[in-house]
């Protein structure tokens, strides 16, 4: 029988090590769902308070990656296999375009006929953002948790769909890229690929599919206002 | 990968009760703001209709808008600005115009229940929120067109 001081250095069991990663995926996924629906709601006029979740989810991330040893290039902030990357994602990318754009000329006749707001400059640290949360962070952990392969794809899939309810299209089609990236992520882990094609997919779908359909993108509390 | 310390266990408790002091606080606030524990009045049944009296203990000089619904109901809305010398001389206020009077005229014979209702604005005039100023007032009119209040249901 191991004694008490041997006992706390005995190396976690792999349950343990399963649970505490999942706890990290629940604890990131509750931050996002105070952004979007506590603090929108209690204080939506206040950036500083909005800011106050994502702060400690990211926080969180750091600590975590730092705990783990993982360096930004195993996270995905890389170059070296950005042809690689871009090469598995081109074909799916392309095709979410075209049915994107399709579905846009069958609904309307128009094609990327949509305003060009200003605040899309943006989207691609917005998007690199995302993946980064998405991938960089809850892909890696539900891996730990569920192992590489279908379940923990599966897992970020829904994560990233529930992330965008209560707007019924958008977390549909967010479920499904979700598991494009996170199956991409997991062959070969770039974000910056994902962001761009995070990016197209989503000014394509902003300009061409009617404002009404997605609600304006908005997600969470926002999607009543 | 390397194994996590017990700190990364630590930082996610330490995590969840900030979220939790957070969200609380937020909720606390909320309910503040667009509900303030800062009204206090009554309503009582008159001969030709109810009247009373109502003050904002968080702003007592101001004049507070009330509203009148009969069987839950809107009646009217009414400026609590009426003399009540009676108020400020028990204290309630710091002076005597919190008074409000609602005349009726059109209630059918029988029994019926009168709430007034604080109007509070929040957010800017983004929200509108309606408080009970004490309580719902029982009433009956009578065979003569009259207004008394009911010993009992």
């Amino acid at each position: 029988m191991l004694s008490e001081a041997e006992n706390l250095e005995a190396p976690p069991n792999i349950e343990q090590t399963h649970r505490l990663a999942l706890w990290e995926i629940v604890s990131v996924v509750t931050s996002c769902l105070i952004a979007e629906w506590v603090v929108l709601s209690f204080a939506g006029a206040s950036k500083l308070i909005t800011a106050v979740p994502i702060l400690l989810a990211l926080g969180l991330m750091a600590f975590s990656h730092r705990e783990r040893g993982e360096t930004p290039r195993e996270i995905g902030f890389r170059i070296d296999n950005f042809l690689a990357s871009g090469r598995l994602l081109l074909l799916p990318t392309a095709a979410a375009l075209f049915v994107i754009v399709a579905t846009g000329w069958f609904m309307s006749h128009a094609i990327f006929a949509g305003h060009f707001p200003a605040r899309y400059i943006s989207l691609p640290l917005w998007a690199l953002f995302q993946q980064y949360a998405l991938n960089g962070f809850i892909n890696r952990r539900a891996q730990l948790a569920l192992g590489k392969g279908p379940k923990s794809i599966a897992l970020v899939a829904a994560v990233f769909a529930l992330l965008h309810l209560p707007n019924p299209l958008l977390a549909t089609l967010t479920f499904f890229g979700g598991l494009i990236w996170a199956a991409a992520y997991q062959r070969r882990p770039n974000l910056f690929v994902l962001a761009l094609s995070h990016t197209v997919v989503s000014m394509t779908l902003a300009l061409t599919i009617s404002p009404n359909l997605l609600n304006n993108l908005r997600v969470g509390f926002k999607y009543f206002g | 990968m390397q194994t996590p310390s017990t700190k990364l266990v630590h930082v996610l408790i330490g995590k969840s009760i900030l979220e939790t002091v957070l969200v609380g606080a937020l909720a606390v606030f909320t309910f503040i703001t667009i509900l303030p524990p800062y009204f206090h009045g009554w309503g009582e049944v008159t001969s030709t209709g109810i009247s009373g009296w109502v003050v904002n203990n968080a702003s007592p000089w101001d004049r507070v808008q009330v509203q009148l619904f009969i069987d839950g109901r809107f009646q009217a809305t009414a400026l609590a600005s009426e003399p009540r010398p009676d108020v400020s001389m028990a204290g309630w206020a710091k002076d005597q115009w919190h008074g409000y009077t609602f005349p009726l005229g059109s209630l059918t014979v029988g029994y019926h229940e009168a709430r007034v209702y604080a109007l509070h604005d929040s957010g800017g005039g983004a929200r509108k929120s309606l408080q009970l100023v004490g309580d719902p007032v029982p009433l009956l009119v009578a065979e003569d067109g009259k207004l008394v209040r009911p010993a009992s249901r």
